[in-house]
């Protein structure tokens, strides 16, 4: 090891320290939407022919339950349920929803579920197409 | 003469490769000190009153970025639009409670990840050490080496008989953000999902 040597590696260690010790600055689109969030909005919200928003309700947390989430939270007069669960194939990961349940005119209600995949918000329409399916059905099950 | 060049040269390899040795053997120890870079960038904060004293901004500046005044008093749409702000920001819902005026949430910015290949930390942590279902695995759980938290509350709160506040403060890195750009961005989503034009407070 020459003595240049010595001192580079010195300096990069140095640099390499004191990056490390630095907090990071927010930045400046910490709490501005993205393009892809816009974009999956659509795919995330559905409107169903239910009146009365405690039955919607009611849909949303038998659909979560029937596909393995535990419920966190429920709020009726907000429509708002919470629930979380952890993901397949060795459960490491967790998969969180949040779904908001609005009452829009003639007597139809817009739920819209959000689903974050550890801490990365999901794309794939597939998944919010399969959560509404397994919705609908509950709440065909829930009128009868 | 020559010879005594040579022996002298040797001498001295010998030295600065022991010299090499002790430095890397010394580096070695004080990252040893540093367990990651991640764990360094946070202060250890024990105590909350700490967290308190690091507000660096003037209190009044501070709260004249975070709070718009709305010309309304549905306080339940206003908190529904909060809702939405959050869903639409990619925000997990925590805390909700109407008589408060209150919206609490969080998400994580994927800072730490590696932006090529995998994180071998990722499959490293002890999966049987998680038994419960718990809020802190939520938090701190398997993402503390790979992500960062931000959170954010939102209050709603009457101003007068025709006009509410609604105020929001968020954390990043276990610290108030105090630059009001991302509270400018914030509101102008939530007037878009409030169909209003909120006004700053005088």
């Amino acid at each position: 090891m020459t003595r240049r040597a010595v001192w580079e590696s010195i300096v990069l260690a140095g640099v390499l320290l004191v990056q490390g010790c630095v907090a990071p600055q927010p930045s400046q689109d910490l709490l501005a939407p993205t393009e892809a969030q816009m974009k999956i909005r659509s795919v995330q919200t559905r409107a169903f022919d239910v009146k009365d928003r405690q039955l919607a309700m009611r849909g949303v947390i038998a659909a979560l339950q029937d596909l393995g989430f535990i419920i966190e939270r429920a709020n009726e007069p907000l429509g708002l349920v919470t629930a979380a669960r952890f993901a397949e194939p060795n459960f490491y990961d967790v998969l969180g929803v949040t779904v908001t349940v609005r009452p829009q005119a003639e007597g139809r209600m817009l739920i819209r579920a959000n689903a974050i995949y550890n801490n990365k918000p999901i794309e794939d329409p597939k998944v919010y197409q399969n959560f509404f399916a397994t919705l609908e059905r509950s709440l065909f099950i829930a009128k009868e | 003469m020559l010879h005594n060049h040579r022996h002298m040269s040797r001498r001295l390899s010998t030295i600065s490769r022991s010299g090499g040795l002790l430095l890397v053997a010394g580096l070695c120890l004080l990252l040893q000190g540093c367990p990651t870079p991640y764990e360094l960038r946070h202060q250890a904060q024990w105590d909350s009153r700490e967290q308190i004293w690091l507000s660096e901004e003037s209190q009044v500046k501070l709260r004249v970025a975070q709070s718009r005044v709305f010309d309304t008093t549905d306080r339940r749409r206003t908190l529904e639009a909060a809702v939405d702000t959050m869903q639409d920001l990619g925000f997990m819902v925590e805390v909700l409670d109407e008589q408060l005026g209150m919206v609490s949430g969080k998400k994580f910015e994927p800072l730490e990840r590696p932006s090529i290949g995998t994180d071998p930390y990722y499959h490293l942590y002890d999966d049987q050490s998680l038994l419960i279902f718990t809020k802190s695995y939520h938090t701190w759980g398997p993402f503390w080496h790979r992500s960062d938290l931000v959170r954010l509350t939102i209050t709603v709160r009457k101003r007068n008989d025709t006009q509410l506040v609604v105020r929001a403060s968020a954390q990043y890195y276990l610290r108030a953000v105090e630059d009001p750009a991302p509270y400018q961005k914030f509101f102008r989503t939530l007037e878009q999902a409030l169909f209003l034009q909120g006004q700053l407070v005088e």
